[in-house]
């Protein structure tokens, strides 16, 4: 099997290592068997709680709180082993789906890490365009009639008076969006069904009502060069990789397994 | 010990995360050319849509509440990307906005997360039970999380959070951490003239869980914004907060505003007479609140604050969004008496601003008024047919809309209480971060309670109905004010040419009406509504001086409407009848769409729900614009704000 790229890199390799010593400790119970009735608090996990409690109270534990803290460390510690010993780590959920959790996020976070090549971006790019092109952009003028039956007339007549409404009655090279906003999305639509040119053709329905409408251009949204738009290319790039990879590292580590599901 | 190395596992893989991020300061000079190479218009041409109150899993609330996306999330979501919801229902905005504030709660900024990402040992060793508590339940079930965080709301309503999570020393380090990393986010999604991310934070003051919340909103990019931190609600005053904003400019050369809202919360506090500490309100005081807050959130999905039955009784259409929100304070530990209502709805604050002017000089309440969501999903979604709840607890599920809330829960307020939530419209010259500041500064500004209608106001004293066969709003712009702008009397009674333009995916409009407020001689106000134009007016003639109601064509079997009554645009040239010299005044618009359905129906037409009596009675709604006001001020007092509205008006250099 051909293994992706990041899978060759050392930072992997000792963030892999890293994390599955975090698994073996969680299940194994730490440097101690879960067996063991042995607890010692050394100088180092004392000098770690005092330092804790003093972050977050702003002065150094009194001894009799040092007491305390060492006291509902030992309490956690055996609850703890006791815990293993019973084998509850096994079915607990939040348990299982927390380290579940770090592992994506120690997979999703090398695509955080990864510098990123050019080469990689254009393909990006290249791969979907339509996530990175303008806007299409419509130059056009257009004449608004409460009522579909005075369009019509108006179209065969030559009559292009139109009835007021604030509405411009010339639009010059907006993007979609801005045409959306102004004249709704169903007028969008019907304007993407005219051919442009220098006739006055319609009615196209609005929100609003009905328009006759004189498409002038109507230029459909080019994809900038990369050097342009490199920061939103990446910055896609880095959020459909951060998914894939999840998944990536799952699959080699899932391909490791051999699951049987009875029915 | 499993905990440090995982521990230092993921902290190194975080480090290597950081050292690959961009250099902020490059990629704010960047944006900065880009933005000075954004062509501006002559005078604003279109509103800009956006939401200034969004949050996301930084906030301490929505993370408990189960929220698992990030700002990034939220600002491809705004700009119009699918993002796949908490729960897993895959999101995109028909329509997408074109700014967003992320304004994520100041205090404990990313706390909640971290204490959920926190080993248990590590929360074990803090020795405070009650956070361990909450640690678990968060770890439990999202039933127990929303549990906790609800119970966390009530402890910071009540003050006695624990130390660990207020201590602001203690958690200096980590905001700094995940402040930089957003501000630097903000940075990269910012597209001068596309799309526009600001920077911001909520001050959740809250003296006794009475609701004294503002969003904080910054004009400038990183290279200012990293210097400072958002500045605690707990514990402190609102005059600290505006110190904070004083200093900010000070040291920056930036600027920054602050947005009330949920006054329909504050048990009256919001909007007082007094100054802040009883005394009566001097006027050092209400310039500077008028300053550092020059607009108000006006609606949102804890209800809509514009007006109230009780003080409004003659307005027939005062009462939306009120509902269940009137009870009480924001976690409703406090019941609200009458005599509350008017230190909490906007149109009783800017008639007792009037009031306070003429006493002091200045006016505290001289606000223009936009809508927003408050949304606690990370998806800002301020429509009725796209509603994704106020918090990730109550994303579209069947029930929800009969749900108890965590605020109240037992004392009244149900999930159906909640508004879809409410944009802001901003007329501006271009979409950037300068532009749109600048217009909330100058308060040409409006609210909607979701539906985007194009609506103009424009105060003078010689317009005419004729002015709508030419340029009516380069007229308006030239010959008068647009909304949010002062008016000085001339002797004669002012005139307003007022448009309003449906939403062109969305439902007709029933009527616009003008909300005039003023004040007498010994300092007591009063306050009209004008019905202006109406839709099909020849039919719908006044009766004992109300124009009847439009109709409704709601079908409540299938949450449809159709738009054959009302009207696609309205427009007017109003002259104030009952203009009387010498008189402070303020008038702003009101835009009435017919009536359609509300969320909720939507809801249960969707889930196959029977809505109870109350709530179905509530189902159909017409939702609504409301204006920044134009002021009437007597013709001798150039107001503070008057100098600054000038100065920034558009169009003259």
């Amino acid at each position: 099997m051909t293994l992706p790229g990041w899978t060759r890199e050392p930072l992997v390799h000792f963030l892999a290592a890293g994390a599955a010593i975090v698994l073996l400790l969680a299940w194994q119970g730490e440097e101690v068997d879960p067996a063991s009735r042995s607890i010692t608090v050394t100088q180092e996990d004392r000098a770690r709680l005092a330092l804790q409690w003093e972050r977050t109270m702003s002065r150094p534990p009194t001894d009799a709180e040092l007491d305390a803290l060492t006291e509902r460390f030992i309490r956690e510690e055996v609850l703890y082993r006791e815990a293993l010993r019973l084998g509850l780590d096994r079915d607990d959920a939040v348990l299982r789906k927390r380290l579940a959790n770090k592992m994506d996020y120690l997979a999703g976070s090398m695509a955080e890490t990864a510098a990123v090549s050019d080469a990689t971006l254009q393909q990006w790019l290249d791969n979907h365009p339509e996530r990175f092109a303008e806007d299409t952009r419509y130059s056009f003028d257009q004449r608004y009639f409460a009522g579909r039956e005075d369009a019509e007339s108006a179209l065969a007549s030559g009559d292009r008076e139109g009835e007021a409404i604030s509405l411009p009655a010339a639009v010059e090279n907006e993007r979609r969006k801005q045409v959306e906003d102004r004249f709704g999305i169903a007028f969008r639509r019907g304007l993407d069904g005219l051919e442009p040119g220098s006739d006055w053709q319609g009615p196209v329905a609005s929100g609003f009502g009905w328009h006759l409408v004189r498409v002038r251009a109507r230029a459909p949204g080019t994809v900038p060069p990369l050097g342009d738009i490199r920061d939103r290319v990446e910055t896609d790039w880095r959020a459909a990789t951060k998914d894939r990879r999840e998944d990536e590292a799952y699959r080699v580590l899932r391909d490791a397994y051999e699951v049987t599901v009875e029915r | 010990m499993m905990q440090r190395i995982l521990a230092s596992t993921t902290a190194l893989a975080l480090a290597l995360s950081l050292a690959a991020c961009d250099d902020p300061g490059a990629q704010g000079a960047t944006r900065a050319e880009q933005e000075a190479a954004v062509e501006l218009s002559e005078f604003p041409e279109r509103p800009y849509w956006g939401d200034t109150h969004l949050h996301t899993d930084n906030s301490v609330d929505a993370f408990g509440f189960g929220n698992r996306l990030g700002p990034e999330a939220a600002l491809q979501f705004a700009r119009g990307d699918e993002v796949e919801s908490t729960t897993g229902v895959k999101a995109k905005l028909a329509r997408p906005l074109d700014f967003l504030v992320i304004a994520d709660h100041s205090d404990g900024l990313g706390a909640t997360r971290r204490l959920y990402d926190a080993p248990r040992i590590g929360v074990v060793a803090m020795g405070d039970d009650t956070l361990l508590r909450w640690y678990d339940m968060m770890h439990e079930s999202p039933e127990q999380s929303q549990r906790a965080i609800g119970e966390m709301i009530t402890a910071a309503a009540n003050d006695n959070l624990p130390p660990a999570m207020t201590n602001a020393e203690d958690n200096e380090e980590n905001t700094r951490e995940i402040w930089a990393a957003h501000l630097a986010t903000l940075d990269k999604y910012y597209e001068p003239g596309v799309f526009t991310a600001f920077a911001g934070f909520e001050y959740t003051l809250m003296p006794d869980g009475n609701n004294l919340h503002r969003v904080v909103m910054f004009r400038d990019g990183y290279e200012r914004t990293s210097t400072v931190l958002p500045y605690p609600g707990l514990s402190t005053e609102v005059t600290g907060l505006w110190d904070y904003m004083d200093n900010y400019e000070r040291a920056t050369g930036g600027k920054v505003l602050a947005i009330p809202h949920n006054s329909n919360l504050s048990n009256g506090l919001m909007f007082e007479l007094t100054g802040p500490n009883g005394g009566p309100m001097s006027a050092d005081y209400a310039r500077r609140r008028a300053e550092r807050e020059p607009v108000v959130e006006a609606t949102q999905i804890k209800g809509d604050s514009e007006s109230h039955p009780f003080l409004s009784p003659n307005d027939e259409f005062a009462s939306f969004g009120d509902l269940g929100w009137d009870l009480g304070n924001l976690p409703l530990t406090a019941r609200k008496d009458e005599s509350m209502f008017a230190g909490e709805y906007l149109r009783e604050a800017l008639k007792n601003g009037l009031s306070i002017e003429q006493r002091t000089g200045a006016n505290p309440y001289a606000f223009g008024m936009i809508g927003s969501t408050d949304s606690h999903t990370t998806l800002a979604t301020g429509d009725e047919d796209n509603f994704f709840g106020k918090h990730t607890g109550n994303e579209p599920m069947e029930g929800r809309a009969l749900q108890s809330q965590n605020l109240g829960t037992r004392e009244g307020r149900f999930g159906w209480h909640y508004l879809a939530g409410g944009y802001a419209a901003v007329w501006a010259r271009a979409n950037t971060r300068a532009e749109i500041f600048d217009a909330m500064l100058r308060r040409e500004v409006y609210a909607t309670t979701g539906p985007r209608m194009v609506v103009r106001l424009f105060g003078g004293f010689g317009f005419t109905e004729e002015d709508w066969d030419g340029d009516w709003v380069r007229k308006g712009y030239s010959e008068g004010v647009p909304m949010g702008g002062n008016l000085a009397d001339e002797g004669e009674a002012p005139v307003f040419m007022i448009s309003a333009l449906k939403d062109p995916d969305g439902a007709n409009l029933d009527r616009v009406q003008i909300v005039k407020g003023w004040t007498n001689e010994d300092g007591t106000t009063g306050e009209k509504v004008y019905d202006v134009v109406w839709s099909d007016m020849d039919e719908r003639a006044r009766v004992g001086g109300k124009v009847p109601a439009v109709g409704d064509t709601v079908n409540r079997d299938d949450a449809t409407y159709t738009n054959t009554i009302g009207a696609a645009e309205l427009r007017s040239v109003w002259t104030d009848p009952d203009y009387r010299e010498g008189q402070r005044a303020f008038y702003y618009v009101r835009v009435l769409e017919i009536p359609t359905p509300r969320w909720t129906l939507f809801d249960a037409v969707l889930y196959g729900l029977e809505l109870p009596e109350d709530a179905m009675a509530d189902a159909v709604a017409q939702e609504r614009a409301y204006s920044s006001p134009i002021w009437l001020n007597p013709a001798a007092e150039p107001a503070q704000t008057v100098r600054r509205n000038m100065r920034n008006r558009p169009g003259r250099g």
